[in-house]
């Protein structure tokens, strides 16, 4: 394939993706193509499959692909453990980030950065070069330093593991992010400095994509495109006003005029 | 009688002749050892170790003369800042020892020759053999090992540092070192205990530690144990604390095929406390085997027991802790926790507590748990880019570090950080998280 062609491709094109959990199919053929340099916004009532989607992405095992594909890059993502995927320029920010005692926040990011450096044949960082890197990155978040020498995630409130969600990010600079509810839970200050540090690392060379059930993290990152997904796929597709719309009318209509099966058609023609 | 057991008991009537008391001990230790044999699974805290494999090996009692190498010793127990006395099959090694200046701590058989008044009072009262198959094993069969004097009032910052290896040069070798610990009133130490196993054959160890501690004394007290897998390791640990006095003890038990430890602490004094620790890694279709009994005698004592296991393979733990409390022991405060991590599915784990509780107005506890590493947590950092190796080898640290920082004394704590990390396959960077 040439050059050319790669770039006039999506980053990420997903298409007629299924998934279940046990029994229950979750996700029901869901398609979605993301450009270089944008940024979506997935919103949706809850039980949509909008974090089963995210955790199918990055690799999580909770849930089984019956049906569809993944491409990042040009790569097959299904087709990659969690930490390829990773390497591969993926990025899951976290709904509820886990908190691991007795292994040393500084420590997992400067391994988890030289894991991606190595993968793309770069050198890795020793401990000193890391650490002006960290500090710098954490300003972006205005992380207190302190937070560095505890155990991952440990002790922190909802607040500091989604600040630190967003530090992993800056450090480890995805091609795509998708941020799981990035906003849930936090304050007005956190959701602000939180959106500070989505907003800088916007730029044409990565894209995200903004998982959310509120329209108040997009109005400080305002999104080049929203979807609205419900019942396991993608049903409305538009600009940032679609947010507005579903700020205003609730989910309700959605959920309705999916179970009657409504967008059974317009959801294949997300942009 | 067990053929091995013959041969170790016709090779200890032959050696060099010993103070009654200790002659004494010898006896009982032969005529209990030659009574019960070795242990089955009709006996309640042999129910699930199985000695089977033990049985056939021919053991022979090791040299103590036997060639240790010093690069060999520093490869497996390090260099040692203070004093270090190195046993080669139970016994003392002067060519590979550094004496203490601050008080004695040498060979228990010298410390019998010229000082027997120090040890008679304690050495075998206070560990005493009370129907343990290998308590009385290592009675009949003794010939050395270590003396430990803490003077009255008195802190010595240095730890003694044993050394046991058992050293087998071509055929199956047995050793029974003997430590006695005689804290003084008011008295404060550290002692660490290092077992090995080197040459090629199978090696047993069956030791015997007796701590006296007189009141008010205070020691800190180290077993590390991280032989090959061929191995057979017994160590039996008793204690007597008087009033006021604290006893801490941590083991780390990583080799063996099977790897048996008993630690009996009597809180003997009022406010007497006892802090009683293990961490354990197996894989394979190796045992270890952990039983404790905390007996609180007197009012206000307080204990608190905490194993930590990580098992993989086909691999076994048993986990027998009793705390009894005796009428009158009053305002007693005992837990005791066993939490285990298992890696695999086919490893099992056999956990009884036991409270057996004479004395009313007492707080006792105990909880347990056995769980696989957490899928969300390994989960998370594949995320973020580290292989499925790394993930599992820095979960499982995690989960053992609470047991390594336990270590008081750093040098240690970070030699049994890196014992339990070079047990993982990602050892080495797991080290760095820490």
């Amino acid at each position: 394939m040439s050059s050319k062609d790669h770039e006039n491709r999506p980053l990420l094109q997903v298409e007629g993706l299924r998934a279940r959990i046990g029994e229950t199919e979750i996700l029901k053929g869901l398609s979605l193509a993301v450009n270089l340099g944008e940024v979506h916004a997935i919103m949706g009532p809850n039980g949509s499959g909008k974090s089963t989607f995210a955790g199918v992405l990055a690799g999580r095992d909770h849930a089984e692909v019956t049906a569809g594909s993944a491409i990042l890059d040009g790569r097959d993502l299904l087709a990659m453990p969690p930490e390829e995927r990773a390497k591969a320029g993926l990025f899951l920010g976290f709904q509820y980030p886990v908190e691991i005692p007795g292994v040393g926040n500084l420590y997992f990011l400067r391994t988890a950065l030289n894991a991606q450096r190595k993968a793309r044949g770069e050198e890795e960082l020793d401990a000193v070069d890391f650490l002006e890197y960290v500090k710098d990155r954490m300003k972006l978040v205005e992380m207190d330093p302190t937070f560095m020498s505890r155990g991952l995630n440990e002790g922190f409130s909802g607040g500091e593991k989604k600040r630190n969600e967003v530090l992993q990010m800056a450090v480890l600079e995805p091609r795509l992010a998708i941020l799981d509810e990035i906003d849930s839970g936090l304050d007005i200050d956190a959701l602000r400095i939180v959106a500070q540090g989505v907003q800088a690392l916007r730029g044409p060379k990565r894209s995200t994509v903004l998982v959310t059930h509120y329209q108040r993290l997009l109005e400080y990152v305002v999104p080049d495109v929203v979807h609205v997904m419900a019942a396991g796929r993608i049903v409305l597709s538009g600009g940032r006003e679609l947010a507005l719309e579903l700020e205003k009318k609730g989910y309700a209509w959605i959920d309705e005029e999916a179970q009657r099966g409504a967008f059974a058609i317009s959801a294949q023609g997300a942009p | 009688m067990i053929p091995f057991a013959e041969a170790l008991l016709q090779e200890a009537a032959r050696s060099a002749p010993l103070p009654a008391f200790a002659a004494d001990l010898r006896r009982a230790g032969r005529a209990t050892f030659e009574a019960l044999g070795l242990p089955t699974a009709h006996l309640e805290d042999w129910r699930f170790t199985s000695l089977a494999p033990l049985a056939s090996q021919p053991f022979s009692p090791g040299d103590p003369e036997a060639p240790l190498a010093a690069a060999d010793l520093e490869r497996q127990a390090g260099t040692g800042a203070g004093p270090r006395l190195v046993f080669v099959n139970g016994r003392l090694r002067e060519d590979l020892s550094r004496p203490s200046r601050a008080f004695y701590a040498g060979s228990l058989a010298r410390a019998l020759r010229e000082c027997p008044a120090l040890a008679e009072p304690h050495l075998g009262r206070v560990a005493p053999l009370d129907g343990h198959p290998f308590a009385a094993l290592n009675a009949a069969l003794w010939a050395d090992g270590a003396l430990v004097h803490l003077p009255a009032a008195t802190a010595l910052v240095e730890p003694v540092e044993l050394v046991f290896a058992t050293v087998g040069t071509g055929a199956a070798a047995a050793s029974a070192p003997r430590v006695l610990v005689v804290a003084e009133p008011g008295s404060e130490g550290t002692v660490v205990e290092r077992y090995l196993a080197l040459g090629p054959g199978p090696a047993l160890t069956s030791a015997v530690t007796e701590v006296a501690l007189g009141e008010g004394a205070r020691v800190d007290h180290y077993q590390v144990q991280d032989q090959p897998a061929n191995a057979f390791h017994f160590a039996f640990v008793g204690v007597e604390a008087e009033r006021e006095a604290g006893f801490h003890t941590h083991s780390t038990a990583l080799g063996a095929a099977i790897s048996r430890s008993d630690v009996k602490v009597r809180l003997a004094g009022e406010g007497a406390e006892a802090s009683v620790e293990g961490l354990y890694m197996t894989d394979g279709r190796r045992l270890v085997d952990n039983h404790s009994v905390v007996e609180h005698a007197k009012p206000h004592g307080t204990s608190r027991e905490v194993f930590k296991g990580i098992l993989d393979g086909e691999s076994r733990a048993v986990f027998g802790g009793r705390v009894r409390v005796l009428e009158g022991a009053l305002k007693t405060d005992a837990h005791q926790m066993n939490s285990n991590l298992l890696l695999s599915r086919d490893a099992t784990v056999d956990a009884m507590p036991q409270l057996e509780i004479y004395a009313d107005d007492v707080k006792c506890g105990h909880g347990g748990t056995v769980g696989q590493l957490d899928p969300d947590a390994l989960f998370y950092l594949r995320s973020r880019g580290l292989p499925l190796a790394h993930a599992r080898s820095l979960l499982i640290y995690a989960f053992a570090r609470e047991m390594v920082d336990r270590v008081r004394l750093p040098a240690l704590r970070e030699r049994v950080g890196r014992l339990v990390a070079g047990r993982l396959p990602e050892g080495a960077r797991v080290l760095e998280a820490a």
